[in-house]
């Protein structure tokens, strides 16, 4: 009966699940303040609006220092951004053109409020030290124009709209190049595509790799982390559209401006004046539904994303468990040894680890720890939640070696067993089955931890929602798909520690005998 | 077999044992005996070094325990514990309770371990429990696997921690059959109890301890029969005493009442005992009040739980001289009531001390 209850009670929690996340999407389209009603003519009317921006853009400098009055709020990518102003949280945004017009190709809702704000050149940033390879690149941007690449490139990127990559000859082999990217950034530049990165940035990588014989590896980062990676030697240049400032001029060194854009602000079209709106026809649900699987998983390979994201997701969440373990059963060890020596720094180590938010402590020791050290990502991730994990496990260890009577040990001391072979033999396998429920909660709650590891460039299940959401500006399906995949791993493997629970019983084997 | 030479026991400041000696032959059964808290447990403890002594040596065989280089887990492996709380493994069925040591420590083979460990199931009577967890035994279950489960070591010792005083009175003779026939086998064992009957006839050697000491020891006969000190006496006869110091003639007689029939009431005193002693009291004390003008009165009550007896004693400082002669009193009235509640009544110069003792007549 109970084997039955299960995938039974599954299918409820998902629908459940499901229902909540329809509802919520339904509340979405409807939570449009009346204060952002009024309409927008010209850029000036942004005074007293809410402006969207990419945090640690030069838009955001440009909304503080233009629109002192305006509320200036700071996105973490571009697709979060237009998605706010669609949603009606921002009233507008403001961008650079042809990421804006590539987005307006696309999809009709959003119109440009008045004519460019400002112009800046765009260029590559490397590390200040590193004269050669700026040198380098530079020399590759003169041939690039010279043999008439650049306005070939231009010609299909910012005018054609193209959306493939062209086939290159040629690919860089060499010692590899580590590349600062943002892939949700949007096309023209770059973007996510059949699960690789496509665009005038990219294109212009792979040809400055096959220049210099570099092999080129993309580094995915938070548009706002991605100076302090480079200025912390991580990267080794960044190739998201950057416009150069005197800010970041101090911290990095830029090449020659490959490109210079315009920006602008944006705004829904029903409230921006003198633009007639489209009249909206609503699909079915149904049909909605299917267009949204078909364009969010489907569509150019998208499941792959996930796919990957998935699999980051388990092996971040299984070795971390595994090295906090570890880990724990040695802080644990030490927190309960009589000496001093021992237990005080134990007992510091937990109340750090524990009093300190984990994504602190990931960046902490992604960008400051292994600064100058070229490390996997996913090694730092498994680290940072290992740690983690241990401060909490060894408090579990310690309670669930304590709630074992004394008496135990002593019985099996004087029956002659050393020490440890006593803790091994009687106290452990009586701890394990007391400690397992508790365990298993704290597990699970590192699995849906483990999202936050896109900070530090790793493609997880959350990242991978990121980019589909980039592409296609769909909060609902994406986020939801990525809520209700979380809960399917946290439940396979709640079930794998169940199993282990229940075999750890000592009365099971005797039941599966008798049942036999 | 064991030696202990002058051995101690400190917590911090407090003394649980002060000195304590002893010798035990193989074949031998020692029953220790005392009142609570007196160190009989930290003994036992200290014998397997479950508790660090603090001074004196324990050689087992010959070999030095407290010796660093000394393989304690080697010698404890022969000189197994009973524990009062059973502590059996309670992750384990009663067999493997008992095979865990055998293969673990002694290196046998499990097929081996499982035949000799069901054999010794069997005289314990618990053959048909041997797939059973501890937590689906009685008490009396449980303390007889532990026993099995020191058997099934192979001991030269056995060291019993009041093995019956977690036991309901039921259980308590199912587990003193199995130590019964140990001791009839052979086995050398020293057992901490307050099964008085029990170790009257199993031990050969009884120690008295109080004090930290071992106060008295003997043969069961010796110490059960004719106890030769005080405490042993008032211990194995389990007498509660009742003290009271009146020091002046204007004493609270209201108070000392209240007190005396608060204790008669703990000891479950009949009410017609009650009130006779109280008059029986007050009389005495009647009597006395003329010395209070110049000394102090200790008057005891003491009752004997084992004989069913209740003793007054009242004693003074002072200038030889039994009150209670009929000489010196001014009448009879007093003195009749008293020799009509009391069954014997005895006069004792002990040095400076008169003592009364009057023995309250049984109903």
């Amino acid at each position: 009966m109970k084997k039955l209850m299960r995938p039974t009670s599954l299918l409820q929690y998902l629908a459940l699940l499901f229902l909540f996340g329809t509802l919520a999407s339904c509340g979405g389209d409807r939570s449009q303040l009346p204060g952002s009603r009024s309409t927008l003519a010209t850029a000036n009317d942004l005074q007293d609006k809410r402006i969207g921006v990419l945090q640690g853009s030069t838009h955001e400098a440009y909304a503080t220092q233009h629109y002192p009055k305006a509320t200036v709020l700071q996105y973490k990518s571009v697709s979060d951004m237009l998605l706010a102003v669609k949603s009606g949280k921002a009233d507008a945004a403001i961008y650079s053109r042809d990421e804006l017009m590539e987005y307006m190709r696309n999809s009709d809702d959003l119109g440009f409020v008045g004519g460019p704000l400002y112009r800046t050149p765009a260029s590559i940033a490397f590390q200040q030290q590193d004269t050669e390879l700026l040198s380098s690149f530079n020399r590759f941007l003169q041939q690039l124009r010279s043999d008439g690449t650049y306005d070939d490139m231009l010609k299909r990127w910012m005018e054609q709209g193209a959306t493939e990559m062209p086939k290159l000859n040629t690919t860089g082999t060499g010692k590899p190049l580590a590349v600062g990217v943002l892939s949700d950034n949007g096309l023209p530049f770059m973007v996510m595509k059949d699960n690789r990165l496509i665009g005038f940035n990219i294109e212009l990588m792979e040809r400055f790799g096959a220049f210099c014989n570099r092999k080129i590896q993309y580094i995915d980062l938070d548009f706002g982390s991605q100076i302090a990676a480079l200025a912390g030697h991580k990267i080794d240049l960044i190739a998201t559209p950057l416009a150069i400032t005197e800010e970041r001029k101090k911290r990095v060194a830029f090449s020659d401006p490959y490109y210079t854009f315009d920006s602008l602000a944006v705004a829904l079209k029903k409230n921006i004046a003198a633009q007639s709106v489209a009249s909206a026809r609503t699909p079915s649900f149904i049909t909605g539904i299917i267009t949204s699987f078909q364009s969010n998983i489907i569509h150019e390979k998208r499941y792959l994303l996930i796919l990957d994201g998935l699999k980051t997701t388990v092996i971040i969440s299984i070795f971390a468990t595994l090295f906090g373990t570890l880990l724990g059963a040695l802080i644990c060890f030490m927190r309960m040894a009589k000496s001093r020596l021992l237990s005080a720094p134990a007992k510091i180590y937990i109340a750090i680890l524990r009093g300190t938010p984990v994504l602190v402590l990931l960046m902490l020791i992604f960008y400051v720890v292994f600064a100058s050290v070229n490390i996997n990502p996913v090694i730092v991730a498994v680290i940072a939640f290992g740690m983690n994990f241990a401060a909490y496990s060894a408090e579990i260890f310690r309670t669930g070696i304590e709630g074992v009577e004394k008496g135990q040990t002593e019985a099996g001391i004087s029956l002659g067993f050393t020490r440890t072979s006593t803790f091994f033999h009687i106290v452990l396998p009586q701890m394990v089955r007391r400690i397992l429920p508790v365990y298993k909660g704290e597990f699970i709650s590192l699995v849906k931890m483990t999202s936050i590891v896109g900070y530090i460039a790793v493609q997880d299940l959350t990242k991978a929602s990121d980019i589909i959401r980039s592409r296609t500006f769909d909060a609902f399906f994406p986020l939801v798909m990525v809520a209700i995949l979380y809960f399917l791993i946290s439940w396979v493997l709640m079930q794998s520690l169940e199993y282990l629970e229940r075999i750890t019983d000592p009365k099971f084997k005797k039941k599966k005998v008798a049942n036999q | 077999m064991i030696k202990v030479h002058h051995l101690s026991k400190t917590y911090g400041d407090l003394t649980v044992l002060k000195d304590i000696s002893l010798t035990v032959a193989k074949g031998e059964v020692i029953s220790i005996i005392g009142p609570s808290g007196t160190g009989k447990s930290t003994f036992l403890r200290c014998l397997n070094l479950l508790e660090q002594p603090s001074g004196g040596s324990i050689t087992v065989d010959g070999i030095d325990l407290l010796d660093k280089k000394s393989d304690v887990p080697k010698i404890r492996q022969r000189m197994n514990m009973v524990f009062q709380s059973f502590n059996l493994f309670s992750h384990l069925t009663v067999l493997e309770n008992l095979t865990i040591g055998p293969i673990r420590l002694l290196g046998m083979q499990r097929d081996e371990a499982e035949q000799k460990s069901l054999e010794i199931l069997k005289l314990v009577g618990l053959a048909e429990k041997a797939d059973s967890f501890p937590d689906e035994l009685s008490g009396g279950q449980k303390q007889r696997v532990a026993i099995a489960r020191c058997l099934a070591m192979n001991p030269e010792i056995i060291l019993f921690d009041e093995p019956t005083s977690a036991l309901d009175p039921t259980m308590v003779s199912e587990v003193l059959a199995v130590i019964r026939r140990l001791a009839k086998d052979g086995m050398t064992m020293l057992i901490v109890t307050h099964e008085m009957a029990f170790a009257r006839d199993v031990s050969s050697r009884v120690l008295y301890m109080d004090e930290g000491l071992i106060y008295e020891e003997g043969t069961p006969q010796q110490i059960f029969e004719q106890p030769q000190k005080e405490k042993t006496r008032a211990f194995i006869n389990r007498i509660r005493s009742f003290n009271y110091r009146i020091s002046s003639p204007d004493y609270d007689l209201y108070a000392m009442n209240a007190e005396i029939e608060l204790f008669c009431e703990r000891q479950i005193l009949p009410r017609k005992t009650r009130q006779n002693l109280l008059l029986l009291v007050e009389e005495l004390l009647q009597i006395h009040n003329p010395l209070l003008t110049t000394t102090a009165l200790d008057l005891t009550i003491a009752y004997s739980e084992k004989k069913e007896t209740l003793e007054i004693i009242l004693e003074h400082l002072g200038e030889a001289g039994n009150l209670l002669d009929k000489e010196r009193l001014p009448d009879e009235l007093g003195l009749n009531i008293i020799t009509h509640l009391a069954q014997e009544i005895d006069y004792q110069r002990v040095e400076a001390t008169n003592r009364v003792t009057v023995l309250l007549k049984k109903d």
